[in-house]
């Protein structure tokens, strides 16, 4: 019994970073329609920019969240305006070009990233690194929990700023029809900007918060994508709390195979529901509720 | 037309005669590795670039190609050869059953499912040791020595698919294909039977992918799931064959083929030495910052935007004879 | 017309560029191929390091026969199809004499392959698969034991001082890790230990507390993990956090010497065992001169994988100097006929079992005991007593 919850648990825990990585990732995609194939890198950006932080300035890495979250929503902004959407404007015979620009763009930034700081394996120790929390015999580990708890106040201030905002309207209005939001008078292409760049901060948060427990090297990004994307059509397209229960669920679904299936396949328990999903549930679990 | 049809010649010829001229071992291997991509990008391009399915996922097609022909040698204790004939038709069984999961999906999402598919090819194939030996792979000796044998078989091999992709591609086959890449819904509407012709599409794709994994198999020499199976180096590089070649073309994964290796084996040497040695570690870097610029100003790849290409390079002299292209 | 022009230009310099091109004639080419980049290049820098300093002191010292040596070195980023694409072109291009290398067990396989094929002699230094030995492939040399022997010292000290009834293994899916994990079991049933959990997992999990909530209700005697460097210290911390707390845990080698060990695993470290093949106090000639120059030089310790480039560049070199030619067959002839002492131990290449061209050589147990790795068994070579039994809460506080 105390393996299950404690498998429970984990994959609980662990959700919660994935959650965050699927956020930003839900808001890109269900707003933008972008498949961002760089998400993954992105959070790498910000894990080598805490790793700095931590390495030369010793600051810790939950304050480095207030430099990472706005230092990715430039570089979001940026590469949204410069890369993605010209794209918009260029004939081609493939629809699915802006996809394979972020494949681009990855590859980009994590060659970067190992030109400046080698293939090496970098991590940051602190001390609360392996701090965990027993209640009985069931551990919980103190840096998941926070993170844990930082994704959840994350969702509820996306929550807000879209359902009660301007900005957050006018993101929503572009999402559900970008031709009817621009006769509106919202200006889609900087919204659009905007919505990359805040896609981008959410997933330098999981990042960050990810690099204490984790550890760091230029190819960090591709498995996390993949699981963003899980998340993404889990929790269904631009639904911010699809998002936390996604993650959730994938993450206790992965630690439930990892201890019953086999470790090795863990991995393919993600899979297997993201395919599940796609071919059975296409609107995520989303349709099964009203948010 | 003449012309061209001298340029191909040309090309024939030149292909034929490489290696008889160039007797350096390591250049032959490079050509063939580029031949192999050839195959490889001409069969992606089939189906994503004239079909509008774009797949991530072929490296699912390579790997099972090659481990047909590693399994024979391993389990069935025959000669690896064997799964030269088998691994095509292997690989478009598989073929089948994927079309049957994923082209229920459309656009984005088929792509994603088929980056879920790859990845669960390479983790069972890892996992089940029993019958791949895992992670610590299928290793064959080379039946030849020389290089010749598996330059003249690669070369075969990339010219019958390329030759079958444009009798495909002028046949009413290719109208169909073309037509479910434009719109499938009008397609369907216009009594075009999408799932099938997609299907017919993927099988091509697939046996021809398989065909160059089992090629793998019997030059190489070894095998592994992370090498055959990787969604990094050979489904996304057989996308990007595709891209900076140009979709929808016939020569433009060829091209691509030539340019991501050559480009490839270019850095890897530091430019034959003449660099200093970081330059080695920069070939990845080159292939993103390529795609990127290829992907903003020559969205139709090398072969595809060439005129374009022509102009930005320094056609300038010379007004273009039509306006406004 | 510009189009010919083109295709002409590319054709052209592709011919002038694939003829041979005649370099440095004045000094022996000798091909190494380690991972430089790559997950692994932790371990190929410490490699590549120690060849280099072995390079100087062999060309300081006269070289061979009055000619310099040349360690020309190619990274085969951990994959094993760029390995035997790296082997090619030394063989081809740079038509080296000899190879040497071969760090990963699926790479040093793929380029033995390769190697025994062109008959070109490979001296593996580090590659511990016991199959790339048992292929009767005569032109494959190995220094180093392979991972069947790793728990050699191991086996003695379970035997002598732990007794364990069961263990759980824990090795990550790759050549090494299953070929070891294989090995260890065998030799669990050797024992009579019985092995109540034996999983692999995928290299690069961020969560192992599912598998190791397991270990905790098998509550095993011993944890035997084999991984390399970021999931040993992972597996560690994240046992520690589950409060696991077999009667002892011992690393497979690899990941679990290095001293980013202990940096990156904090206290999880303390007291961990590992299986290891060398050790700078152990009694042979230069072993600690080799541990300080090195130190010296690059401001870090060294450990069994550099020992192992060090010693194989040095018996690269007596080969040389003993060959009656450079040809294959002459060099191959004089590798078989080695007899020499290294920092490593010494080298005298085998046939035994199923094994050809194999070095045999004892392995050795360390713990990681107040930070530092120490040699703790044999007795006799130790060079701080073991600490066993292990009060964990005490390590963990």
């Amino acid at each position: 019994m105390d393996v299950l919850i404690q498998t429970v648990v984990s994959g609980f825990l662990i959700g919660g970073i994935y959650a965050l990585i699927g956020l930003g990732m839900t808001l890109i995609m269900g707003v933008m329609g972008i498949i961002n194939l760089a998400h993954g890198q992105l959070m790498m950006v910000s894990m080598y920019i805490t790793f700095v932080l931590f390495h030369y300035l010793s600051l810790d890495p939950y304050f480095s969240l207030l430099v990472t979250m706005p230092a990715l929503f430039v570089l979001g902004i940026l590469i949204q305006r410069y890369l993605l959407n010209p794209l918009l404007k260029v004939e081609s015979i493939l629809p699915e070009n802006q996809v394979l620009m972020t494949v681009g763009i990855g590859m980009v930034l994590a060659e970067i990233a190992r030109f400046i700081f080698s293939s090496d394996y970098k991590s940051v120790k602190t001390g609360y690194t392996s701090a965990a929390l027993y209640v009985g015999e069931i551990s919980f580990n103190l840096p998941m929990c926070v993170a844990f708890g930082i994704a959840v106040l994350l969702t509820i201030g996306l929550f807000y700023l879209l359902l009660k905002t301007d900005l957050g309207k006018s993101v929503r209005a572009t999402a559900q029809n970008k031709e009817a939001a621009l006769l509106m008078g919202i200006n889609a292409e900087r919204i659009t900007i905007f919505t990359y760049g805040l896609g981008s901060a959410l997933v330098a948060a999981a990042g960050t918060l990810l690099l204490p427990i984790y550890y760091l090297f230029p190819d960090i990004g591709g498995p996390f994508t993949l699981k963003a994307f899980v998340i993404t059509i889990l929790g269904g397209l631009g639904s911010t709390v699809g998002a936390i229960v996604g993650g959730v669920v994938l993450g206790v679904a992965e630690s439930l195979g990892a201890t019953y299936i086999s470790m090795a396949l863990k991995d393919a328990v993600g899979m297997v529901i993201f395919l599940l999903v796609l071919i059975f549930l296409p609107g995520g679990l989303k349709r099964l509720t009203k948010v | 037309m003449k012309r061209s049809q001298w340029t191909l010649a040309l090309v024939v010829i030149f292909f034929c005669v490489f290696p008889l001229v160039v007797r350096s071992d390591y250049y032959r291997h490079v050509l063939i590795l580029a031949l192999m991509w050839v195959v490889i990008g001409s069969s992606w391009n089939l189906l994503a670039g004239y079909t509008g399915q774009v797949s991530f996922g072929h490296a699912i097609f390579f790997g099972v190609g090659a481990y047909t022909a590693g399994l024979c040698a391993h389990q069935l204790g025959i000669s690896a050869w064997w799964g030269m004939l088998l691994g095509g038709p292997v690989a478009l069984i598989v073929g089948l059953i994927i079309g049957w999961i994923c082209f229920r999906l459309r656009g984005p999402y088929f792509a994603l499912a088929t980056i879920a598919v790859g990845e669960i090819f390479r983790l069972v194939a890892t996992v089940w040791k029993d019958l791949t030996q895992g992670m610590q792979g299928i290793l064959i000796i080379q039946t030849f020595r020389s290089k010749l044998p598996y330059y003249y078989l690669a070369l075969v091999i990339a010219a019958a698919c390329v030759f079958v992709i444009n009798r495909v591609m002028h046949s009413k086959w290719g109208y169909y294909f073309l037509a479910i890449r434009e719109d499938q819904d009008a397609a369907e509407s216009m009594g075009i039977n999408t799932w099938r012709y997609k299907s017919l599409s993927l099988l091509i794709s697939s046996f021809f992918t398989g065909l160059a994994g089992a090629f793998y198999m019997n030059y190489m020499a070894f095998i592994d799931p992370h090498v055959v199976f990787s969604l990094h180096y050979i489904s996304i590089m057989a996308i990007l064959v595709g891209i900076i070649g140009g979709v929808g073309t016939l020569w433009g994964p060829p091209v691509g083929a030539f340019v991501m290796i050559w480009l490839q084996e270019t850095f890897r040497s530091a430019v034959y030495g003449l660099m200093p040695k970081w330059v080695s570690e920069a070939h990845v870097l080159s292939f993103g910052i390529l795609v990127i610029l290829v992907i903003l100003f020559l969205a139709n790849g090398l072969v595809g935007d060439w005129p374009k290409l022509r102009r930005l390079l320094g056609g300038r002299k010379r007004p273009s004879s039509t306006s406004g292209a | 017309m510009r189009k010919y022009a083109f295709v002409a230009w590319m054709m052209l310099s592709v011919c002038v560029l694939a003829s041979p091109m005649a370099w440095g004639q004045d000094t022996i080419k000798i091909g190494i191929i380690l991972p430089l980049t790559g997950d692994q290049a932790k371990f190929g820098e410490i490699e590549k390091q120690s060849f280099d300093l072995a390079l100087e002191e062999i060309n300081e010292s006269g070289g061979i026969r009055g000619k310099k040596l040349q360690f020309i070195v190619e990274d085969d980023t951990g994959r094993p199809d760029v390995g035997r694409s790296a082997a090619e072109k030394l063989i081809t291009k740079d038509k080296v004499i000899m190879l040497g290398g071969g760090y990963s067990s699926s790479v040093t396989f793929a380029v033995a392959g390769v190697a025994q094929q062109n008959r070109m002699p490979f001296l593996v230094n580090t590659g511990s698969d016991d199959k790339i030995t048992e292929q009767g492939w005569d032109y494959v040399f190995r220094l180093n034991p392979p991972v069947s022997e790793y728990p050699g010292a191991l086996e003695s000290f379970l035997t002598e001082v732990v007794r364990p009834k069961t263990a759980a293994i824990l090795y990550e899916n790759t050549n090494f890790g299953t070929s070891g994990s294989k090995e260890f079991k065998a030799t669990c049933d050797k024992l009579g230990i019985q092995v109540v959990i034996n999983e692999g997992y995928e290299h690069g999990g961020v969560d192992f507390k599912p598998i190791l909530v397991k270990v905790k209700q098998a509550n095993p005697d011993l944890v035997y993990m084999i991984s390399y460097l970021m999931d040993a210290s992972l597996l560690m911390r994240q046992s520690m956090e589950l409060r696991l707390t077999p009667k002892i845990f011992v690393g497979g080698a690899a990941g679990f010497t290095l001293p980013e060990f202990p940096k990156n695993a904090g206290k999880a470290s303390e007291k961990v065992f590992s299986a290891t093949l060398w050790y700078q106090t152990l009694r042979y000639p230069g072993a600690m001169d080799y541990f300080n120059k090195f130190v010296k030089k690059f401001n870090k310790d060294t450990e069994y994988h550099g020992a192992e480039a060090y010693a194989a560049a040095y018996v690269i070199a007596d080969v040389l100097k003993r060959a009656k030619s450079f040809s294959p067959e002459d060099i191959k002839e004089a590798l078989s006929k080695t007899d020499m002492m290294t920092v490593f131990g010494p080298v005298k290449f085998v046939s035994y079992g199923k094994k050809t061209n194999q070095n045999k050589l004892p392995t050795y147990l360390v713990q990681w005991i107040d930070g530092k790795l120490e040699l703790v068994w044999p007795k006799e070579q130790a060079s701080k007593p073991y600490v066993f039994p292990i009060d964990w809460t005490k390590e963990w506080k």
